[in-house]
C-alpha cells in the first residue's frame, strides 16, 4: 500500500470552499471578517497618515483633505474605517478572552460572537450620532 | 504553496453526474449526493444522485451509504467500522459540516443530504480521503509516555485531580473531523498540526506522569506547528465527539507564555 | 517526486523553538490599544466640523500629542504583526514571502515615523 503522496497517482484534492461546500458558520465568518476588518484597517492608517502631515503641511493643504473626506466617498470610507476599528476592537476582546482560556466552549462562543455583532453596530451608530450632535 | 482555489484535476464535474431513481412505490424519498470519484478512470470527480425511500433505511446516514451499495450501486467506496461513532473510519463532509455518518440522522438534515469527503485531502476513491500525513503529524508529537525517571515496581501513581485534566482530551477518536473543518490547516497541512494532533499534544503535555514536558513544548513552539491556530474555532463546533481542540489549543498557548513570564 | 517518508517531511526542518513573543506582543498591543483607540475614535469624532485652527490647536495640545503618538505607535505595531500573520498564512512561495515581510515591516515603519512627525511638528511649533 502507498504510505507516502509522492509514489501515489496525481489524487485530486477534495473540495472545500466555505460556501458552496463548507457550511459558513458564525466561527468561521466572524474569524474571516476580523481579518478582513483588520487589514482594512492596516490600509486605514494610511488614511490617518495623510489627516496629520496634511495638518502639519498648512491650511492649504488640510482644505485638500478635508474636502476629500467630507465628500460622500469619503464619508462612506470613514464609516467603514470606523465599523471596522469598532467590530476588531469589540471581536478583539473576545481574542483577548479566549487567549486567557475563558468563553472557549461553543455554546458561549457564539453567544459572544452574536455580542460583538450587535455592540460593534451600535457603537458605531453611536460615534456617528456623537459626531453629527457636537 | 496553499492551494486556495481546486486544482484542474479536482474540479468537481457539472454535467457527469449520474442520477438513480427510488423504485416505484417508494414511500418518503430523501436524495444524496454523494462525491464520486474513479482513480482508475482518469476523470475528474462528479457528484451522483441517490434517491432512497427512507422507510426502507436505517436512520443514519452510514446506513443510507451502505444501502446504495448493496442495492443500487456497488462502486461506492467509503470508510467505516463500529457504526456507533467509536471508531472515527466514517469521517466525511455531510450536509455542509464534518461529522461521522454513522451517527449523523438524516432526518436532520432537510432536503438533499450532500455527502464529501474530509474537505482539503488528497482522494483515493469516492469518499476515502488519504490520511497518510495526518497520522505522521500524529507520530511526529511522540503520543507516548516519556519518563526519565526509574519505572515504578507497581503503577505510575496520579491523583484524581491529575487524572481529571485527561478528561475531554483522551476520548478523542482521530477522526480528523476537526483538522479538515479548519481552515489554517487547509492552507498549511504540511507545516500545521492541526486540531486534532495538537489536541493529543496537550494530552500529553497535561498527563502528570509524563516528564518530558519541557521538550514538548519546545517542539510545538514554532510559528507554524502550534501558531497557525488563531481561534477560529470551526474544529469545536465540528466535533462529532464533544470535544474542544480550541481549547487545548489556548491552554497550550497559555503554558508557552506562563514559562518565559 | 518527493520520496521523503511521511514522519520526515511531518518533521520537516524540526521546530523553530520560537513563536510565543510574537503572540504576547501582540496581545500587548492589543490591550493597550482598546483604551487608545476608543480615545481616537471618540475625539475624531468630536473634532467633526472643527475649522483648521481647531484641530491644530487640539494636536497640538501635549496630552493629546503625547496620546497620539502613543496611540499611533501602538496601532502600527499591531498592524505590522498582524499583517505579518497574514503573509505567513496565504503567500507560500519563499522568496515571496520574504519580500512581502520586508515590504510589510518597511511600510509600516515608513508610516509610523511620518505620521508621529507630523504629530511633533504641529506639537512643538
Amino acid at each position: 500500500m502507498s504510505t507516502s503522496k509522492s509514489t501515489a497517482p496525481n489524487r485530486p484534492l477534495s473540495p472545500f470552499m466555505i460556501g458552496p461546500y463548507y457550511k459558513p458558520q458564525l466561527t468561521s465568518m466572524l474569524s474571516i471578517t476580523h481579518r478582513l476588518t483588520g487589514m482594512g484597517l492596516a490600509g486605514g492608517t494610511l488614511l490617518l497618515a495623510g489627516w496629520l502631515i496634511a495638518l502639519a503641511s498648512g491650511p492649504q493643504a488640510y482644505a485638500a483633505y478635508a474636502g476629500h473626506i467630507g465628500a460622500w466617498y469619503g464619508q462612506i470610507l470613514l464609516l467603514g474605517f470606523s465599523w471596522a476599528l469598532l467590530y476588531h476592537l469589540c471581536n478583539g476582546i473576545r481574542h483577548l478572552f479566549w487567549d486567557i482560556g475563558m468563553g472557549l466552549e461553543v455554546d458561549a462562543a457564539y453567544r459572544s460572537g452574536y455580542a460583538v455583532i450587535a455592540v460593534s453596530a451600535a457603537l458605531t451608530v453611536v460615534v456617528w450620532l456623537f459626531a453629527c450632535l457636537t | 504553496m496553499a492551494q486556495f482555489t481546486l486544482p484542474r484535476n479536482s474540479t468537481v464535474s457539472k454535467t457527469a453526474g449520474r442520477h438513480y431513481p427510488a423504485p416505484a412505490g417508494a414511500g418518503k424519498v430523501q436524495t444524496f449526493k454523494v462525491y464520486r470519484y474513479d482513480p482508475d478512470s482518469g476523470d475528474n470527480p462528479r457528484v451522483d444522485s441517490y434517491d432512497i425511500d427512507m422507510s426502507a433505511c436505517g436512520p443514519m446516514v452510514l446506513d443510507a451509504l451502505i444501502k446504495i451499495k448493496n442495492e443500487i450501486d456497488p462502486t461506492l467506496t467509503f470508510r467505516r467500522s463500529c457504526r456507533e461513532g467509536i471508531c472515527g473510519s466514517c469521517a466525511m463532509n455531510i450536509d455542509g459540516t464534518n461529522t461521522l455518518a454513522c451517527i449523523k440522522g438524516c432526518d436532520e438534515i432537510k432536503g438533499e443530504v450532500k455527502v464529501y469527503p474530509l474537505p482539503h485531502m488528497p482522494v483515493v476513491k469516492d469518499l476515502v480521503p488519504d490520511m497518510t500525513h495526518f497520522y505522521a503529524q500524529l507520530a511526529s508529537i511522540e503520543p507516548w509516555l516519556k519518563t526519565d525517571s526509574p519505572a515504578p515496581t507497581r503503577e505510575r501513581l496520579q491523583s484524581e485531580d491529575d487524572r481529571a485534566r485527561l478528561d475531554g482530551l483522551y476520548e478523542c477518536i482521530l477522526c480528523a473531523c476537526c483538522s479538515t473543518s479548519c481552515p489554517s490547516y487547509w492552507w498549511n497541512g504540511d507545516r500545521y498540526l492541526g486540531p486534532a494532533v495538537l489536541l493529543q499534544a496537550y494530552r500529553w503535555l497535561v498527563d502528570s506522569r509524563d516528564e518530558a514536558t519541557g521538550d514538548r513544548l519546545d517542539q510545538l513552539e514554532d510559528p507554524f506547528k502550534l501558531f497557525r491556530c488563531h481561534t477560529i474555532m470551526n474544529c469545536a463546533k465540528t466535533c462529532p465527539k464533544g470535544l474542544n481542540p480550541a481549547k487545548a489549543i489556548a491552554q497550550t498557548k497559555m503554558m508557552l507564555v506562563e514559562r518565559r513570564t | 517526486m518527493n520520496l521523503r517518508s511521511p514522519l520526515g517531511q511531518a518533521r520537516g526542518l524540526g521546530s523553530a523553538k520560537d513563536g510565543t513573543h510574537h503572540f504576547w506582543v501582540q496581545r500587548v498591543s492589543a490591550v493597550a490599544l482598546i483604551p487608545l483607540s476608543l480615545w481616537f475614535v471618540f475625539s475624531v469624532a468630536n473634532l467633526a466640523g472643527a475649522d483648521y485652527e481647531q484641530v491644530r490647536w487640539w494636536v497640538g495640545y501635549p496630552a493629546v500629542a503625547v496620546t497620539l503618538v502613543l496611540f499611533i505607535a501602538a496601532a502600527l505595531y499591531h498592524s505590522m504583526l498582524g499583517v505579518q500573520v497574514v503573509i505567513e498564512d496565504y503567500v507560500g512561495n519563499e522568496a515571496a514571502k520574504i519580500t512581502a515581510l520586508l515590504l510589510s515591516k518597511f511600510l509600516h515603519l515608513v508610516v509610523a515615523v511620518a505620521s508621529i512627525f507630523a504629530v511633533l511638528k504641529v506639537a512643538l511649533a
